[in-house]
């Protein structure tokens, strides 16, 4: 083994340096992490699914509102609630569809239950957190943005989403982008207004206001109802609370209607902490490790060029 | 080849032609000392290249459709699946099997075992060429592949996993190549490169551990962000990354050992002596890396069922998949190696080898692909997207062969006395 | 008739007209032109004397407590057992049109001690407390069998003339 001489150290730590140096930005956000909680004056939607009465002129007001492309059938047309995709799931958002209005017949239920589904603009977002372009934001109105310009199309935000919310234009070949609600960010919230669906609603299904105050106000409606709606707002805390929360009817829990309940409260980057956290260990413990190692092995070596040298 | 060299052709294997003092030119060099008449003789004459010439027939236009009619056209990616073969095998499966170039690095010049160095320059190109075609295969998967650099100059966004992915892969090719420069330099007679690489090795291989760990373990790391994706006994937010870093070392090996056995097997005539005669005993010795790494890895994926509480889960269908996928890729491979280093049988070995190889395989695959929506209907990626996957893949084969055939990675580069 | 005659005749008019036998009925006994949706829908023709009809002069059925009948439903009784009668108990003056206006917003969330914040509005106010009733005795729910769809309307839900062609079967990229 040649020699380890301070010339060749240094060189070699220079080479080390710039691994460290590339990498050393994966560590900073992780350690100023915490739980976030949110804007303190974000707005949200409090979806009461109660009053749904799937009329879809949610979905025809977000058409026009995001100038987005001719549907597949007309919005008055209810016979998409018995449309069925792969795996004999029902309708999710699409390119062409930020939102989407869902039936369920609930065994025991008179009335089906209807429910609007969209970004849920997660006060921490798995898009936001697992997106390497940082192509994401969080706005301090709650709606959480994206930015088609820097994205590179590595749709790791889909995988990430735990609601299944983001689409891509598969069919680009030049421009391919993923298309989401954006709670009317550009055209409405910024100027304190509500997103385009929230106002078109006949039934007022949705109510917009500061998340905080939206809390309060489903927890005592299912205080003053106890016999009507279940006693759990989803979105509260589910993977670290959502700006978009719903209540529903006692007789159609969230888990029939198309909710998945097992979510937890962490959010999302939670789970990957674990990993985050390695990174700079390895990046601090690994080379004086391993030099450590390369003098072990080669102990007898610098034992030899000693003794030949004396 | 094999018929030239038994009717008397040299290999190229020095600066100077044999028993003259003309040098090779590079043409020459390229052309394997052949005249461009004898080498396309050889080229048609072997059966290996009629595949490949069919492979690229039907996949050069699939990816030219790629690229003009977009992904849609080409696979089953959809809202649900948006990640299909093209990163579940080039890179999740490609980038664990490259893991010989760190492994082999650290061998011979952190460890200073020397006795690897026969093998060490074929783990070298190994690795690089594997990264490299990872990283083709991500730019037939990204929908902007333009803007490949975004992550690096124009938008950061360095709290997520695939940003150190992306800026590792980068650094690390860069890290890789310069270790493959020796080679490169005494095939074209350079001396300064060669030099200064040999200069910083130490610096090299350390920044290659270093980047080889948190990448290898990133990939695993992508999907702690699906927790509720991936079924529960592929998953573990906790050791995830363990899994997949850990099982990257004996990938590694074991690809190194299934490659240097093709390479006896196909490329003899370019292989010297000083390759073939310690092959047997330097596969033995990845062998016992490899079994390390093994034992190591089936106690951590079952200290992650137990950290989660998952026992119950074996007794479902999908645990009778994990509980074969891990007789398949980690006992068979584990008992065989044991077997093979207690009865010195090289041959052992490689078959061991050859199923670990499989065993890696089905664990990305599963994690990426199989088990992934499970809770959802399982999506069979379109015959587009595996034709694409196949010529690419042709393409790393053909590139690697073209690598071993011409730079000294097999022989020894003989040092001319000048 | 003498001028003395005359003016004592119209004020005996002016009297008759004042009298509680020849004023009109309450002011509500008209059909009212319900048309704040008139860039999507025409009009609604609201039929009032059918419906006090209808609710066997039951104000509360609609109106909840404003036309000073008490409320049934004991979270409201609460509060309104005694309610009186307002000045204007039509739907209008309490459930504000544009209730996601920012000053309406400010109202709403603002004033401390509010119990009704989430009031509908004008709109919402209409269909939940027309819907159920109409639902269980047979009257119309449809969202055209009350108003008519404009041209705009028609356009803005991609319906009627703006319907979008039939599709044939098969995949659309990435859309499975």
């Amino acid at each position: 083994m040649k020699k380890l001489n301070r010339r060749s150290f240094l060189k070699g730590g220079l080479a080390s340096s710039v691994a460290v140096a590339a990498a050393v930005g994966s560590a900073k956000k992780a350690d100023a992490a915490g739980d976030f909680g949110g804007y303190p004056d974000s707005m949200g939607v409090l979806v009461d699914m109660t009053k749904c009465i799937g009329c879809r002129t949610c979905e025809a007001a977000c058409n026009k509102e995001q100038s987005l492309p001719e549907p597949d059938k007309a919005f008055d047309d209810m016979s998409v609630f018995e449309e069925r995709r792969h795996g004999g799931l029902p309708r999710r958002t699409t390119e062409k569809a930020y939102t989407v209005v869902n039936k369920y017949e609930v065994e025991g239920r008179e009335h089906p239950l209807f429910r609007k589904f969209q970004c849920n603009h997660c006060q921490e977002p798995a898009c936001l957190t697992s997106c390497f372009v940082n192509a994401y934001t969080k706005t301090p109105e709650g709606a959480v943005i994206y930015d088609p310009k820097v994205c590179v199309g590595c749709r790791t935000c889909m995988i990430a989403c735990p609601f299944y919310v983001p689409a891509y234009t598969f069919s680009s070949a030049t421009n391919p982008v993923i298309k989401k609600c954006i709670m009317c960010y550009d055209t409405r919230l910024k100027f304190g207004r509500p997103p385009a669906c929230v106002e078109s609603c006949p039934q007022q299904v949705m109510t917009f206001g500061k998340r905080k105050d939206l809390i309060e106000l489903a927890h005592r409606n299912i205080e003053s109802h106890p016999d009507k709606y279940v006693d759990h707002v989803y979105g509260e805390h589910e993977v670290g609370g959502t700006s978009w929360m719903y209540m529903t009817a006692v007789d159609a829990p969230f888990e029939e209607i198309g909710f998945d309940v097992h979510l937890g409260k962490q959010p999302i980057i939670n789970y990957v902490k674990d990993f985050l956290a390695m990174v700079p260990m390895v990046l601090t413990i690994w080379p004086a490790l391993f030099t450590g190692f390369h003098l072990l092995a080669t102990r007898k070596d610098a034992k030899k060029n000693d003794e030949s040298a004396s | 080849m094999k018929s030239f060299v038994a009717q008397g052709l040299r290999p190229v294997d020095s600066l100077m032609k044999p028993e003259s003092t003309t040098e090779w030119t590079l043409k020459e060099k390229l052309l394997l000392g052949l005249s461009p008449g004898d080498y396309l003789k050889q080229l048609v004459r072997n059966p290996f290249n009629w595949i490949f010439a069919i492979i690229y027939a039907i996949g050069v236009p699939v990816i030219l459709g790629r690229f003009y009619y977009g992904l849609g056209w080409a696979t089953h990616g959809s809202y649900d699946y948006p990640w299909g073969l093209f990163l579940g095998w080039g890179l999740f499966c490609m980038v664990p099997l490259s893991a010989s170039g760190f492994m082999l690095g650290t061998t011979v010049e952190l460890f200073g075992r020397k006795d690897f160095k026969p093998i060490e320059r074929l783990g070298l190109l190994n690795g690089l060429l594997g990264y490299l075609f990872a990283v083709v295969f991500l730019q037939a998967d990204l929908g902007q592949p333009w803007r490949l650099i975004y992550p690096m100059v124009v938008s950061l966004g360095p709290a997520a996993v695939l940003f150190l992915v992306a800026w590792h892969v980068a650094t690390y090719l860069s890290v890789q190549v310069a270790e493959l420069v020796p080679a490169a330099s005494e095939m074209m007679g350079w001396k300064a490169p060669k030099k200064f690489v040999k200069s910083i090795v130490l610096g090299l291989t350390v920044a290659g551990i270093i980047l080889s760990t948190l990448h290898q373990g990133a990939l695993g790391a992508l999907f702690t962000y699906a927790p509720g994706k991936v079924h529960p006994l592929w998953y573990s937010y906790s050791f995830q990354w363990f899994h997949f870093f850990c099982s990257s070392i004996f990938a590694g090996l074991s690809m190194l050992i299934v490659v240097s056995t093709l390479s006896k097997g196909f490329l003899k005539w370019r292989c010297d002596s000083n390759f073939l005669d310690s092959l047997d005993r330097i596969t033995l010795g990845l062998a016992k890396g490899a079994s390390l790494a093994l034992i190591t890895y089936l106690i951590i994926k079952l200290t992650a069922i137990a950290h989660d509480n998952e026992w119950a889960l074996l007794f479902t269908g999908w645990g009778q998949w994990y509980i074969f996928e891990i007789c398949l890729g980690v006992l068979l491979p584990l008992f065989l190696y044991t077997v093979a280093i207690r009865n010195q049988s090289a041959k052992i070995a490689r078959f061991a080898a050859l199923i670990a190889v499989v065993g890696i395989l089905l664990n990305r695959l599963n994690t990426a692909l199989i088990t992934f929506n499970w809770q959802m209907y399982q999506e069979i990626p379109h015959w587009r997207e595996v034709t694409i996957t196949i010529t690419i893949y042709a393409t790393y084969i053909l590139v690697y062969r073209a690598c071993l055939c011409r730079l000294p990675i097999l022989f020894t580069w003989k040092a001319d006395a000048k | 008739m003498g001028i003395k005659k005359r003016k004592l005749l119209g004020l005996a008019l002016m009297a008759a007209m004042v009298s509680p036998w020849s004023l009109p009925g309450p002011a509500s006994a008209e059909v009212f032109e319900l048309d704040g949706m008139k860039n999507l829908y025409e009009g609604v023709s609201f039929d009032h004397d059918m419906h006090i009809e209808a609710t066997g002069e039951n104000c509360t059925e609609c109106h909840h407590h404003t036309a000073g009948t008490a409320p049934t439903d004991p979270l409201c009784v609460t509060c309104h057992a005694k309610s009186p009668e307002i000045d204007n108990p039509s739907c209008k003056s309490c459930h504000v049109k544009d209730v996601f206006a920012a000053e309406n917003m400010k109202k709403s969330w603002d004033t401390p001690l509010l119990h009704h914040r989430d009031k509908p509005g004008l709109k919402a106010a209409y269909h939940q407390n027309c819907l159920g009733c109409h639902e269980e005795n047979g009257a119309p729910t449809g969202c055209t069998d009350c108003h008519a769809m404009t041209d705009a309307g028609e356009k803005f839900y991609n319906t009627g003339k703006y319907a979008p062609e039939p599709k044939t079967s098969g995949h659309g990229g990435g859309n499975h």
